[in-house]
């Protein structure tokens, strides 16, 4: 599932454009980018975008002809709001099926957007208005989190889908101990009752088959070590 | 140069020297002296508002002593509390007041030393007398004024005197601040008001003497000049009771006059008092404002009511409650006290507007959330300089700022573009992990993160990890942050034992986890 999101269409490389770009590069994501905008494009391309699109994102034709596969998602970030809602009311008609996310920095703007059809919309002072607020109420819980979103993480969140012949396939959930790989088990995604996740404290009992995605909070070597586990066809703790 | 420290020739003088030395000296007498000033004027103290509510019941018993002696005979102890009782607590204060009023011993000291350093010749008794004028001009201050007023009816044999205990009234006045605030408001006025006070007895002497010369012979109610002067005042005031009338064309002709001179300055003098007081009203209301907050200990400053502030309270609203906004902006500010929330205009990067809260027993939380970094930087400073203490989260407009924040000593940094930008990868590359995170913070559907802190009384003191049955309670146990260190275990060893002061994180519906919290407190934990 994580490989064929590993590309993206990004539209706008202005105050937020340009971070999205740089924290996604870090992450190995490739990029298409695309501006409208001479001095932000010219900026794109010196900070290594070579292969970025400068065009006139208000004219369908340009967009339709961009090399977008339907599986991609685009991003919109394009510094200016009325543009932004533009594009996405524009990508959403000529590119239907794809994932379509946008950022926003103002209460209207975020409601616009959503109108417009995008999929999912970060509005920007929510979510910081959400950090400080976790700040000030959960300071533990918050700094526990954000060391998942980190680069210089401890500890993450990670998904497993259980592969075929594994010791899972089959076992029921409560007879296994997560506790001895040092993970926490979170919850789990179970194909037989739908694509809905299902926290681990619901109480109910689950049996696991392979292809059930299980979700697990740990050290990352720890969590390493489990996937690699739950590969074979018995138990055996690696050390 | 050789230094001869001047002496006074006068063994007396150096006994006063001497005397003044012990006292400044004197630890006991310091002590007292602070103690006095702390029951006299400052605002925290619970002594002074015992002291205070005794000296108003001591006013309110005494004027109602004078109203019912107007028709009553008065039994004597009312008479002796009211001479002697009243009196004498009031003859204390006074001077108490005087004592505290200024340091005469260290004055004294400080000028003998300067003296001596200067090699000057020390004059014990002008120095004296230069210093008892500085103490004699406390009583030329109007509330010590009032002060002295109301010990005088305590002298029986001028019965005029006793209308003094209505000054006894106006003592009042120290204590209530309403009152206080009203004549600050007019203080401000003052050039205005003596201006048109000194015009209102200029045209009342005028016309009072003007009335004197042409109807004195003829006019049998005016006999005086004090008669006359009476008339112009009743006059001008436009009350004109007409127990003196003119009874010449002259006469009235001056009457006309002055009526039109009295109408244009009562609209006058109105006009003065209301622009003082539409002037200084926001200032009075925000003063309240600031005044409500520093009750609290334990209270939010929040800088700059944009975009940020506003999606704030929007999600914090309900537990919100000791906090006050501060914008420079006065249309922002009138956008945030109609949005209902408690706001005032002032510039929170000026050291003389964060002195007005109460931070030193207070804890105290700023939030710079304009998108102004250089003002931002400038709030932390601020803060900072006036108490460490002083917990700063504010908002960075880009990664370069980050280290001149850390450097100014802010708390928490937060960058919206980066905390979007995470939030926009995490939703793009794991977008499960995204909910999930999303959803455990918040707590609206399956499962919440959340902290329960082990305080004082609660019964997980002492026990391990393994002895709590988080399952049974259908929490995931997360980690500890213990409490003496600070420092997060993760998925800690079973045999870990819970101390006061740790934070468990656990992960749970909102109601399983305010279950918990609630048993925590109990034995069935």
């Amino acid at each position: 599932m994580m490989e064929n999101i590993r590309s993206v269409v990004l539209f706008g490389y202005g105050k937020f454009g340009n971070t999205i770009a740089d924290t996604l590069s870090r992450e190995q994501v490739h990029i298409l980018l695309v501006e409208s905008n001479d001095t932000l494009y010219g900026r794109a391309v010196e900070a290594g975008y070579a292969k970025a699109w400068k065009i006139d994102v208000t004219d369908d034709r340009h967009l339709e002809d961009l090399p977008i596969n339907s599986d991609e998602t685009i991003i919109c970030a394009m510094d200016d709001d009325h543009m932004n809602v533009f594009l996405v009311l524009s990508l959403k008609y000529l590119y239907p099926k794809n994932r379509i996310l946008a950022i926003s920095d103002s209460i209207y703007a975020t409601q616009k957007l959503k109108m417009a059809g995008a999929d999912m919309v970060i509005d920007m002072y929510e979510v910081s208005a959400y950090r400080i607020h976790n700040i000030l109420n959960k300071p533990i819980a918050t700094r526990f989190l954000e060391g998942f979103m980190d680069h210089s993480h401890e500890y993450s969140f990670r998904e497993m889908v259980i592969p075929e012949n594994s010791f899972l396939d089959g076992m029921m959930l409560d007879d296994v101990d997560f506790g001895k790989y040092g993970v926490i088990f979170v919850g789990m995604i179970d194909i037989e009752k739908g694509n809905d996740f299902t926290f681990v404290t619901a109480g109910e009992r689950h049996k696991l088959d392979s292809g059930d995605m299980i979700v697990l909070i740990g050290n990352d070597d720890d969590l390493d070590r489990l996937e690699e586990a739950i590969s074979f066809h018995r138990e055996v703790v690696l050390q | 140069m050789k230094i001869t420290p001047g002496r006074d020739k006068e063994p007396f003088g150096e006994k006063i020297t001497a005397f003044f030395d012990k006292l400044h000296k004197s630890k006991r007498y310091k002590r007292a002296k602070s103690a006095v000033r702390t029951l006299l004027e400052d605002p925290t103290s619970r002594f002074k508002k015992i002291f205070d509510l005794t000296i108003i019941f001591l006013i309110l018993s005494s004027v109602f002593i004078l109203i019912y002696e107007v028709k009553h005979p008065i039994p004597k102890w009312m008479d002796i509390y009211d001479i002697y009782v009243v009196s004498f607590v009031f003859l204390i204060e006074y001077l108490l007041r005087l004592w505290i009023y200024n340091d005469l011993s260290d004055e004294f000291i400080s000028e003998y030393d300067r003296s001596i350093k200067l090699g000057m010749e020390f004059r014990v008794w002008k120095t004296l007398a230069a210093l008892s004028v500085k103490k004699l001009s406390y009583v030329i201050k109007p509330a010590a004024i009032v002060d002295m007023l109301a010990i005088l009816p305590a002298y029986r044999p001028l019965r005029v005197l006793r209308i003094f205990v209505l000054f006894r009234f106006l003592k009042l006045l120290r204590y209530t601040r309403s009152i206080n605030q009203f004549v600050e408001v007019l203080a401000n006025k003052r050039f205005e008001l003596i201006t048109l006070l000194i015009l209102l007895m200029f045209v009342v002497t005028t016309g009072g003497i003007a009335i004197y010369v042409l109807e004195e012979t003829h006019n049998p109610n005016i006999n005086t000049i004090f008669d006359a002067l009476y008339w112009s005042l009743v006059t001008i005031s436009t009350v004109g009771y007409g127990d003196i009338s003119p009874v010449s064309d002259f006469g009235r002709v001056i009457s006309m006059v002055i009526i039109l001179f009295g109408i244009a300055m009562l609209s006058f003098a109105t006009s003065v008092i209301v622009s003082a007081f539409s002037e200084k009203l926001n200032e009075l209301k925000e003063e309240r404002v600031v005044e409500e907050v520093n009750k609290n200990s334990e209270f939010y400053i929040i800088c700059g009511y944009g975009q940020m502030t506003k999606m704030f309270f929007r999600l914090a609203k309900k537990e919100m409650k000791n906090y006050i906004i501060l914008d420079k902006d006065s249309d922002r500010v009138a956008e945030a006290i109609q949005g209902g929330y408690k706001a005032i205009k002032d510039d929170a990067s000026r050291h003389d507007t964060l002195e007005r809260f109460r931070t030193a027993n207070s804890k105290v939380t700023i939030l710079c959330m304009s998108h102004d970094d250089v003002e931002n930087i400038y709030i932390t400073l601020n803060a900072k300089s006036i108490s460490r203490d002083i917990k700063v989260i504010a908002r960075a407009g880009s990664v370069d700022m980050i280290k001149k924040y850390e450097r100014a000593g802010a708390d928490h940094i937060l960058l919206p573009n980066e905390v979007a930008s995470r939030m926009m990868m995490s939703a793009i590359l794991r977008p499960r992990v995204y909910e999930a995170i999303h959803g455990i913070l918040t707590g609206d559907e399956k499962a919440l993160l959340d902290e329960i802190d082990i305080s004082r009384h609660s019964k997980l003191i002492g026990r391990k990890v393994k002895d709590i049955d988080f399952r049974g309670f259908r929490l995931l146990f997360i980690g500890i942050n213990k409490g003496d260190s600070g420092e997060f275990i993760f998925n800690p060893d079973r045999e870990v034992e819970l101390r006061m002061g740790d934070t468990l994180l656990v992960m749970g519906h909102r109601i399983n986890i305010e279950y918990f919290r609630e048993m925590s407190f109990t034995e069935n934990v």
